[in-house]
């Protein structure tokens, strides 16, 4: 309890030292947030705002600490987690498929009722960039694919060196990046060590390919091109740091193997296959060992090689702008990136890489919390189908009457599924920029990467379903099928234009176009009065799938 | 296109939503053009991406002794068993004898009747390199070699080191937009997803399922379910005040626009009686075959198809998984060649494949890592094939070509081959340059594995 007490004393004053050194002149006239404004705000931080949060989120007062105290509580939440379940069903059932589909359907439980939303939010961002995916040989390993979604929950606000080390060791990144298993150089038969995490944890989980400014843009040469963070030889250093790591619990690397039990165990050293020479690192500015020498262990060895890239100037900029990406908006501004670099580079405590602090300041920062004239065309982003889906489910309380979320294999119908990812480079890229305007005005809108004329057709029609045919006035519906709760529709249906405000203000915070209202309002009208539940559905899919519902703004 | 005509244009596709529901036909918005078609043909390109990197030192492999000493040294535990290869004869013998991998008969069957050319060590380039120009980094080469997102890019765009997001295949469709008018469908069909690849400056490809086309549920032609479908119309072709709701709108708008034309014209497509292969890239060439059995219901004279399998980024367990995704491979363009030719356009299709990169040529333990050059396949009837072109590489770790750990040094850049393939399709070689920005720094400009339009 005093422990308790004295974390959230330590991150209340953290927060309000960052908010003065932003903007503290309006601060101390700040009213609480507007409806419109906490629907914003948990619409970034949350699986999609409820009416509860709203009011919970409005009664914590002035905005200048709400937000604050809100980010507060939500990050001493325990995490809610996936393991647990999978365990549990694996005493009565031992398939695999079963086991991967239970896993799923906690995931949907999980973004849907668990009470630590920002931490879930948080997990499912750091999944898309730090991937693992089922749509490999983990599909044959659900307590590992559990565990690591587990390990980012348990993580999202802690520190990210530590996060590099538990993903490094984790054995369903061993296996997915090929590390796990990885030998030291075999000279007189051509076989070298396995580069394809060494690889993908520079260019994906940490610094990426290029040298950024503290504000994200890329530094370039005189010629004007980018500058690239490493070279083959480096890729082939750490390939060399990573040998010698396979399933804990063996006396030789030969015999590891899997089990239920060392699929969630960090992996172990194992002497005999680690490569011992030396190894080139990354070298920039400030570097404290660009080079390991050579008779470490192999523990020594990836301590020293995570540490290298941990302190690599890029982190700050390549995993924040990420984040802000995943929570708030595609388009950062540099301002914004620098703001949240800053904080990663030190949390106030002179701490480097605390991503509680990160998350806080990605989402106090004034661009996320714009007003007025500080919203631009370009302020938001478009919403993952799979945001998009459960947002709505939960502004409409769905369930089913099991009390599961089954929804196995979502990739199918929403290009995207968690932990579904097609490749480790995530469903959609941080760089993707759609053609048209997007593109020709060098914006990039990353989830559009999984819009397109198929995938949005599946996404509409699974909202045509859910909306019209399975509601809360369908009977007769097996007891596995989500069903949304549309009462509070059917009783306000007399009033076309009441009942267009109730979901306006369930799936928009209210802010609906004149346009949009004129449109659902109408199509309720179509409807005779005396069929309360068809004009509350006609309504409802107006404004579900309309392009105002798929943006985040 | 420059700002404003590109904005023009997108308002004119914005006008395409509006169009669709006064019931007029779509398909106007995807060329600003005479509306009047310039071919009297058909021609169809099908790119087979292999995503990952396909290892194509197991495709093809030298057999004759010298040689598979040499791979075999290279390759240890990857190399394929010299007596399962399955010879093949090239017309162009270099004294040397080659074999394709044990599982691609289909491949081999084509390769050996004249339809089906390999070319040989090709990849991304900006101007020929040799390795000490490379190890001294005095020619330019392409950025961030060896990654998967951005070799992929390199081979999507041909862009090089030029700030170029437009994908050659969408260059092409961009080249041809004048002639094709009358088309009722984008040029650019994806049945893999977005792909930069079919994006032009003007032309937007059109995305559609592996196996087909949803339609969308509840709209109708009468009663609610029209009155559904007009408001949502309305909406998608509303002005909206971010840019994420316009492109999202664009993207619905496109759906709705295509959703039952092509539907209803895959409806009207004959049974394909050639088998496919059971998966995913089976199931999208299928698909494609069916599209181009309805080419005259949709007006189409020109049409470039991106289909993909994955998997080819055998870091770990080749041994275990590249006899599948070969097999896959040989069996699916054989399947989709004997479709063409059952539909008569076997002379009129050409198939061919693009990867992210070759890989090494070294094993890592089980498996090979992401190189650079590597062999292509390209297969039709117009293929002028049982052909090598280029230099099929002698594979000796150390040699002139390998960077290190037997990372092969292209010789045939991908301006080239695209060059040779947007040649067959109609474009012009005045207007090349747009195609394949780099192609003045490569002798010859076209490699003739297909004949000039």
């Amino acid at each position: 309890m005093t422990m308790m007490l004295k974390r959230r004393r330590l991150a209340l004053a953290l927060v309000s030292g960052l908010l003065l050194a932003t903007s503290a002149a309006h601060i101390a006239k700040a009213a609480p947030p507007s409806r419109a404004e906490a629907f914003r705000f948990l619409n970034q931080a949350t699986f999609g705002p409820t009416s509860a949060e709203i009011d919970r989120l409005m009664a914590l007062g002035d905005s200048s600490q709400a937000y604050a105290q809100w980010v507060d509580e939500q990050m001493l939440i325990a995490p809610s987690l996936e393991l647990p379940a999978v365990q549990a069903k694996y005493a009565t059932v031992k398939n695999v498929t079963v086991l991967q589909t239970t896993r799923q359907d906690r995931w949907f439980r999980n973004a849907m009722v668990a009470p630590d939303q920002l931490r879930q939010r948080v997990a499912f961002a750091l999944s898309e960039i730090m991937v693992v995916s089922e749509r490999s040989v983990l599909a044959k390993m659900p307590f590992a694919a559990a565990d690591y979604y587990d390990l980012l929950a348990r993580s999202a606000f802690g520190d990210f060196r530590q996060l590099l080390g538990d993903v490094t060791l984790h054995p369903a990144m061993g296996v997915y990046l090929n590390m796990l298993g990885n030998r030291r150089p075999d000279p007189v038969r051509n076989i070298r060590p396995d580069e394809n995490y060494a690889r993908e944890l520079m260019q994906l989980f940490s610094i990426g390919l290029v040298q950024l400014n503290p504000d994200g843009t890329v530094r370039t040469d005189a010629a004007g091109e980018a500058l690239p963070t490493y070279d083959q030889p480096v890729v082939e250093g750490f390939a060399h740091v990573f040998t010698g790591w396979s399933y804990s619990g063996a006396s030789t690397f030969a015999m590891a193997k899997r089990t239920s039990t060392t699929q969630i165990q960090p992996m172990k050293a194992y002497p005999e296959q680690h490569a011992t020479g030396t190894k080139q690192l990354l070298t920039y500015p400030g570097v404290q060992l660009p080079v390991i020498p050579a008779g470490q262990t192999a523990s020594q060895d990836l301590d020293a090689a995570l540490d290298n890239i941990f302190n690599h100037p890029n982190v700050g900029p390549f995993i924040g702008r990420q984040l802000i990406q995943r929570l708030v908006t595609s388009n950062p501004s540099p301002a914004y990136v620098a703001r949240v670099t800053a904080v990663f580079n030190n949390d106030g405590q002179g701490k480097r890489g605390n991503l509680g602090a990160v998350v806080k300041a990605i989402l106090l920062d004034p661009e996320a919390r714009p007003t007025g004239a500080a919203i631009s065309d370009v302020t938001g982003k478009t919403k993952e189908p799979l945001l998009r889906l459960i947002q709505f489910w939960r502004a409409y309380e769905a369930a089913a009457r099991n009390g599961m979320y089954h929804l196995a294999d979502s990739d199918r119908i929403f290009g995207e599924g968690p932990l579904l990812s097609p490749t480790v480079f995530n469903f959609f890229r941080p760089s993707y920029a759609s053609p048209g305007e997007i593109e020709g005005r060098n914006l990039v809108a990353p989830e559009l990467q999984i819009a397109n004329e198929h995938l949005n057709t599946s996404v509409t029609n699974y909202f045509y379903t859910q909306i019209f045919l399975r509601n809360s006035t369908k009977t007769g519906l097996g007891t596995t099928i989500i069903l949304i709760d549309i009462s509070d529709e059917v009783a306000a249906a007399g009033n076309a234009g009441a009942l267009v405000a109730l979901i306006a203000d369930k799936l928009l915070g209210g802010a609906i176009s004149p346009t949009l209202a004129d449109e659902a309002r109408d199509a309720a009208l179509r409807v005779a009065a005396t069929k309360p539940a068809v004009r509350a559905t006609e309504a409802l899919y107006m404004i579900a799938t309309s392009p105002e519902f798929a943006v985040q703004r | 296109m420059d700002r404003i005509n590109r904005r023009r244009f997108l308002r004119a596709l914005s006008a395409g939503g509006a169009v669709y529901a006064l019931g007029r036909t779509p398909g106007t918005v995807w060329a600003q053009s005479t509306g009047v078609s310039g071919f009297a043909d058909y021609k169809a390109l099908v790119c087979v991406f292999l995503a990952g990197g396909n290892d194509a030192w197991s495709v093809v492999v030298p057999s004759s002794d010298a040689e598979y000493a040499a791979y075999a040294q290279s390759r240890q535990n990857l190399a394929i068993a010299k007596d399962s290869l399955l010879a093949i004869n090239p017309t162009n013998a270099d004294g040397v004898l080659y074999g394709m991998h044990p599982l691609m008969g289909g491949l081999k069957d084509l390769f050996e009747s004249g339809r089906c050319a390999v070319i040989a060590n090709v990849g991304p380039l900006i101007e020929p390199v040799t390795k000490q120009q490379y190890q001294a980094g005095t020619v330019r080469v392409p950025p961030q070699l060896f990654s998967h997102n951005d070799q992929q890019n390199q081979w999507y765009t041909l862009r090089g080191r030029l700030q170029l997001r437009t994908g050659w295949a969408g260059r092409v469709a961009d080249a041809l937009a004048a002639s094709l008018g009358d088309q009722q469908l984008a040029t650019g069909v994806s049945l893999a997803g977005n792909s930069p690849w079919l994006a032009g400056e003007i032309a937007t490809p059109y995305i559609m399922g592996e196996s087909g086309v949803n339609e969308f549920t509840g709209f109708g032609s009468a009663g609610p379910d029209l009155q559904r479908r007009l408001a949502f119309e309305r909406l998608i072709s509303s002005d909206y005040d971010d840019v994420y709701s316009r492109a999202f709108a664009d993207i619905q708008r496109r759906a709705v626009l295509y959703a039952k034309l092509v539907n209803d014209s895959l409806a009207a497509a004959p049974a394909i009686s050639t088998p496919f292969p059971a998966g995913s890239l089976g199931t999208q060439l299928k698909t494609v075959a069916r599209m181009i059995a309805v080419r005259d219901r949709l007006d189409m004279s020109r049409q470039i198809f991106f289909v993909a399998a994955g998997g080819f980024d055998t870091h770990d367990d080749q041994l275990i998984d590249q006899p599948g995704l070969l097999s896959n491979l040989s069996s699916a363009l054989a399947a989709f060649h004997a479709a063409t030719v059952e539909l008569g356009v076997s002379q009129s299709v050409t198939t061919f494949t693009q990867s992210d990169f070759g890989r090494t040529l070294t094993s890592n333990g089980d498996g090979s890592d992401h190189g650079w050059g590597g062999l292509q396949l390209v297969v039709g009837d117009a293929v002028l094939g049982r052909t090598f072109y280029g230099q099929y590489p002698v594979l000796q770790i150390g040699s002139t070509l390998d960077i290190g750990g037997g990372r092969m040094i292209p010789k045939i850049s991908t301006h080239q081959y695209a060059a040779t393939l947007a040649r067959w399709i109609g474009v012009g070689d005045a207007e090349m340059g747009e195609i394949a920005p780099n192609l003045q720094n490569f002798a010859p400009r076209y490699l003739d594995f297909l004949p000039a339009a």
